[in-house]
């Protein structure tokens, strides 16, 4: 099949025009759920194909039209190593998400187009070749999550809403600044984003490739987010419906680490003089952000806005492993994405049901849950061990590579990030024990376990992450190849 | 039939039986506990049959690939063996008792789930060929630890100890991992160019390290072996990570017993002797090893003497058990490969006796419903097989024997044979032959075993001699419950005397055979001890003979028998009083029975105060009112700005839904309508 990835990116949105149109809750779901799992479907198709030894900057599947011709500009589609397991992740991740939000009463159409809307945007960043289209589905992504926090949103859902769009838009815009300038001053008449990776170290002037470089890392750091841009994050998180949060911290963060891996690791060979700067600016960022999310997640009360800033610290193994820049470390960061959208789901999903069963999310008002929620109990304790890296789950084989390749280039801030390894088990059995057990708290009323339709993507997600953990091999073959050819690394 | 095939059976049973005690148990109710039991004696006959099949010179050995530069892999040698009986045989018997012990709690089912997993962890870990599928199962290990402790997660102070028992641990682990990541380190830099490409030859399998040990550089060496160290210390709750071990008993005792004797401790001087070799290779490891050893040894002991709850006590002497094991492996620094065998023999005897004084003392609580000692007392009468097996495991525990031999056979109960051997053919030939801190050691060892003598015999008198302190209705245990005890006693009474010396000796092939010697002909653990700046003297220390000194040779016996004549004359005789110098104006007393403040300053202000007080409010404060302030003042203008946007705000989603649709379209249309 030709036109496979346009199918995968456009059923989504097909979907979402149907299901705003429904009238009832059971015809926007049921239509919801077809039109997100679906892609699924078409995606394990090509997946299975997939040649994962030719895995970097090697297109498989490819679609090009011409679109705005005399500007350079395509609809041009196609995936590699970096790219194909993350369109799995968000594949697997939306219809569990759908199921997940099986029982939502607020004028479900809207809200389960706007998912879908997503779905179709996060895919497009994922499968764009031209650095045109992927800024146009970049910021197709803001809008219906701004919605869904507008709109299904918590009390103060007006300020974080606005918050969420406008700051990491201003990323945005700064990131297509960077974009112009790699256009225009490559000279290439094109923006196809393989020619202009490799036009890139072409550029004469060294500062200009460092500027536009920088560029396109502010975009992709507010994205991830990496401390000191991250505060955005928590904010949307606290008030965004929880089928949202799942979203903003399964997919939508990855888009700022596929930026990493697809534009940002490529250039590095060709920044001369500043390689060795940039990477250590990168290496600060990331111990940083880690070290300073993990103390944050810490002190928090409300267990949402922990699970939001464990994602910061989490995403910060993103970039130390990219910017250790050899094939251990980046296959490791590279995994860390696929395997942290899956336990964070899992993470946001328990605390939803939480949220919904008792609501309130602070962790001292809880205590003794597994009492009365025994089944959550157990799928919350799978999520919040796989977060703390417990081996033989997805996230300890991430971490480990991340480590350990980190510490065969950038021995220093290796271990500095493994300073946070007992904090983040802190914080994680802290919550645990303050909220899940102890006596119950009778002032929590009479709360229902799972339904049936909360625990099916619960279960489903907790399986995935064992089974990664276990044999990460189909993921991690192809992110490995991929990592080998980046030019450069060691 | 070659049985080593089946050596994936033994810890993929009890996982199988994990899942299906999760997915049945409820059904079955009180037979839940039969699905993990003839999983577990069914890996107990594998590890016998491959025993008998390897036995005395033979190895299992496969390895398959895993991912990216990791491999699978099984590796029974003589040292895995024993641990694998061990291990399968003690969580055998635990098992069987807790089919009487838990029969009555709601939550069996997910007891007996968690404790399959538990043994298949620690199954995993002795089995594991490369380190870095040993700190896995290791990891897997603390997950069931934290599973059970915290099994009656009900009660506060049990969720409190579990996540205590985890995050001791886990700053052990963090240190194991980074000498992991270290090891690897240099392997990939120096070993990786001698042995070629990936594929073929994975750099953190056991054999691949050991092979090529002398490649890495003896600094590496050193910074690596004490950050494995670091891990044993958390596991295996040596000073200063031993505080979560008292805590532990939280959970059922049974839990207690797998924990102390069969499924955890153990992990971590499996460790060192596991990775031995490493760590003779390095210079001053393993008189490290030794010092925190016999400190602990002595150090535990003295909280021993105070404590009024009956598993604390055993909690305590079970962190001074693993300070001897510890510290016999340490004077291998002196005594060379031979270490190896005198710390597992203690392990293995130890393991018998523990199990036995947990199940004991479970029984105890069982008919009397008290932990506390000064409740207990006269239950001599009323439970004759339990104070008689406990009897056997604490005579065993005190190390009381006779120093004389009748051919191989050492005359003594088996904590005696081993912890003799650790003091005298360890402790004492290291200080004769000149090891550092020799005297220091050899102290440490014999001061913490008179002590223990004394705590032994104080917790059994308390127990089972003198009045009844409380009207209580005590009864002895059922038979599946005084069965386990019974086999346990006997052990504990007599493994040591009639298995030492075949025992050393095979033991000792762990690390001298075929294998071994075509790395180094002139002896391998020689050569490496060499590097690390040791030396061992030539003749075997099993063969020398030390008796030249017959006071020295009696003193691990003195100190048994004057520590028995001392707890009699107290708590039997009461001779003197116990509350004279046993109370809180007592500033010694105090600071044993406070545990030396460790409560106050582990969990109040190193956790409390310092990470959570300082680091994380801080961070929150910055987050909050700087970094997000910054953002917050930057934004307002550009909200202000925004207040037209704002305006258009009707607050009916159709019109922003139609207007997001209509806006995606036109921009598209617009683009290429325009330009096509």
């Amino acid at each position: 099949m030709d036109s496979v990835l346009s199918l995968i990116l456009f059923i989504p949105l097909i979907g979402a025009a149907l299901t705003l149109f429904t009238k009832t809750r059971e015809s926007a779901r049921m239509i919801a759920l077809i039109g997100s799992a679906v892609p699924l479907i078409f995606t394990v198709m090509i997946y299975l194909q997939f040649d994962s030894t030719k895995a970097f900057l090697v297109f498989q599947s490819v679609e090009k039209f011409s679109w705005i011709s005399n500007l350079g500009i395509n609809y041009y589609l196609g995936v590699d190593g970096v790219s194909m397991p993350l369109i799995l992740l968000n594949a697997i991740l939306c219809p569990l998400t759908v199921i997940y939000a099986w029982g939502e009463n607020k004028q479900p159409n809207q809200f389960f187009a706007l998912l879908l809307v997503l779905q179709a945007g996060v895919f497009g960043v994922f499968m764009a070749l031209d650095f045109f289209l992927f800024y146009i589905f970049w910021e197709l992504t803001l809008i219906p999550l701004y919605f869904l926090i507008s709109i299904w949103g918590g009390p103060n859902k007006d300020y974080a809403a606005i918050k969420f769009f406008i700051y990491t838009h201003v990323a945005s815009l700064v990131m297509l600044l960077g974009i112009f300038a790699l256009y225009f001053s490559t000279g290439v008449n094109t923006f196809e984003i393989p020619v202009l990776l490799e036009a890139f170290a072409g550029i004469t002037s060294p500062e200009m490739r460092v500027a536009i470089f920088l560029a396109l890392f502010f975009g992709f750091l507010v994205k991830m987010p990496t401390v000191p841009f991250h505060t955005w994050l928590p904010d949307a998180h606290v008030e965004a419906p929880t089928a949202g949060s799942v979203l903003l911290a399964g997919v939508l963060l990855k888009m700022g680490g596929y930026g990493l891996f697809r534009v940002l690791l490529p250039m590095i060979e060709g920044l001369g003089p500043y390689r060795s700067d940039i990477i250590t600016l990168m290496a600060v960022l990331a111990v940083v952000s880690i070290l300073y999310a993990t103390f944050l997640a810490l002190a928090q009360k409300d267990l949402k806005k922990m699970v939001a800033y464990s994602s910061v610290a989490h995403m910060g193994y993103v970039m130390l492993g990219a910017a250790a820049f050899n094939f251990m470390s980046v296959s490791g960061a590279m995994f860390q994405q696929f395997s942290h959208g899956l336990i964070t789901a899992v993470l946001f999903m328990s605390v939803g049901v939480i949220q919904h069963s008792v609501h309130t999310r602070i962790i001292s008002d809880l205590g003794g849950l597994a009492d009365r929620m025994p089944k959550l109990a157990f799928l919350m304790m799978a999520g919040f061990m796989a977060s703390l890296g417990l081996p033989a789950m997805s996230g300890f084989v991430a971490e480990f590579l991340v480590l350990t390749g980190s510490y065969l280039t950038l021995p220093v801030f290796a271990l500095l990030a493994m300073l946070g390894i007992v904090a983040t088990a802190g914080y994680h059995l802290w919550a645990m024990q303050r909220a899940m057990f102890g006596s119950y708290n009778e002032k929590l009323g009479e709360p229902h376990d799972l339904a049936f339709y909360e625990m099916i993507p619960m279960a489903i997600l907790v399986l995935l992450i064992i089974l990664f953990g276990v044999y990460p091999g189909p993921v991690m073959d192809v992110f490995e190849y991929a990592s080998k050819i980046i030019p450069g690394v060691m | 039939m070659d049985f080593g095939t089946l050596a994936f059976l033994i810890p993929t049973l009890p996982v199988i039986a994990f899942v299906l005690t999760l997915a049945f148990g409820n059904k079955l109710q009180s037979r839940a506990g039969y699905i993990s039991i003839v999983a577990i004696a069914l890996s107990f006959l594998i590890s016998v049959l491959i025993f008998l099949q390897i036995y005395p010179h033979g190895t299992v050995e496969q390895s398959a690939h895993w991912f990216s530069v990791l491999n699978v892999g099984i590796f029974i040698d003589p040292l895995a063996i024993v641990m694998l009986l061990m291990v399968t045989f003690v969580s055998l018997l635990i098992h069987i008792y807790a089919l009487g012990y838990m029969s009555h709690d709601p939550g069996k089912t997910r007891y007996f789930a968690e404790t399959a997993l538990f043994t298949a962890a620690m199954l995993g870990v002795i089995l594991a060929d490369n380190i870095l599928q040993f700190f896995i199962a290791w990891e897997l290990v603390g997950l069931c630890s934290y599973l059970l402790i915290g099994f009656w997660f009900r009660k506060p102070s049990a969720a409190a100890a579990a996540k205590k028992a985890f995050l001791t641990t886990r700053v052990g682990d963090v240190l194991f991992l980074a000498g992991i990541v270290i090891l690897y380190f240099n392997m990939y830099t120096h070993v990786l160019p001698e042995v070629g490409g990936h594929g073929t030859v994975y750099l953190l399998q056991f054999k691949t390290i050991f092979e090529h040990l002398t490649l890495i550089p003896t600094d590496q060496l050193t910074i690596i072996t004490l950050l494995f160290f670091g891990g044993a210390v958390g596991k295996s709750g040596q000073f200063p990570l031993h505080v979560w071990l008292p805590d532990a008993m939280e959970g059922p005792t049974t839990v207690s017993a797998l924990i102390h004797a069969a499924t955890m401790v153990t992990a971590g001087v499996y460790l060192v002797a596991r990775t031995f070799p490493m760590f003779i290779a390095a210079p001053e490891s393993l008189i490290i090893v030794a010092l925190i050893g016999g400190f602990t040894a002595l150090f535990a002991s003295t909280m021993g003497l105070v404590m009024n709850d009956i598993k604390r006590v055993l909690a305590f002497s079970t962190i001074s058990q693993l300070g001897y094991m510890m510290m016999g492996l340490g004077v291998g620094a002196i005594i060379g490969a031979e270490a190896v065998g005198f710390a597992m023999f203690h392990l293995i005897n130890h393991a018998f006796f523990k199990a036995c004084l947990f199940l004991c003392a479970g029984s105890v609580i069982h008919a009397v419903g008290t932990n506390d000692l000064r409740e207990m007392g006269g239950l001599f009468g009323k439970m004759k097989i339990t104070a008689t097996t406990m009897l056997f495991s604490s005579l065993a525990l005190a190390g009381i024997g006779i120093p004389v031999s009748i051919g191989a056979i050492k005359l003594g109960t088996s904590g005696f044979v081993s912890k003799d051997a650790i003091i005298l053919e360890g402790a004492y030939s290291y200080l004769h032959f000149g090891g550092a801190y020799g005297s220091l050691i050899f102290f440490f060892g014999v001061a913490a075993a008179l002590l223990t003598s004394i705590y032994t015999f104080r917790l059994w008198f308390m127990a089972f001699t003198g009045k009844p302190r409380q009207e209580r209705h005590a009864h002895e245990s059922p038979l599946s419950m005084t069965v386990p005890l019974m086999i346990l006693a006997v052990l504990a009474l007599v493994f040591g005397a009639l298995t030492f010396s075949p025992f050393i000796h095979y033991l000792e092939t762990t690390y001298e055979n075929e294998f071994f010697e075509e790395i180094d002909p002139n002896g391998y653990i020689h050569g490496l001890a060499e590097r690390g700046g040791y030396h061992i003297p030539e003749e075997p220390i099993v063969h020398l003979d030390l008796a030249h000194d017959t006071l020295i040779m009696m003193l691990p016996v003195i100190a048994g028998l004057l520590g028995f004549i001392i707890s009699w004359a107290i708590y039997h005789k009461r001779l003197f009083s116990v509350a004279s110098i046993g109370n809180m104006r007592n500033p010694l007393f105090r600071i044993l029975a406070k545990r030396y403040y460790q409560h106050e300053i582990f969990i109040e202000l190193i956790s409390l105060k310092f990470t959570y007080g300082v680091l994380a409010l801080t961070g929150e404060f910055i987050d909050r009112k700087i970094v997000d302030g910054i953002i917050d003042g930057i934004s307002s203008f550009i909200i202000g700005g925004a207040e037209v946007l704002k305006k258009i705000q009707t607050g009916v989603v159709q019109n922003y839904a139609t207007a997001t649709v209509l806006g995606v379209a036109l921009i598209a249309l617009v683009l290429s309508w325009g330009v096509i």
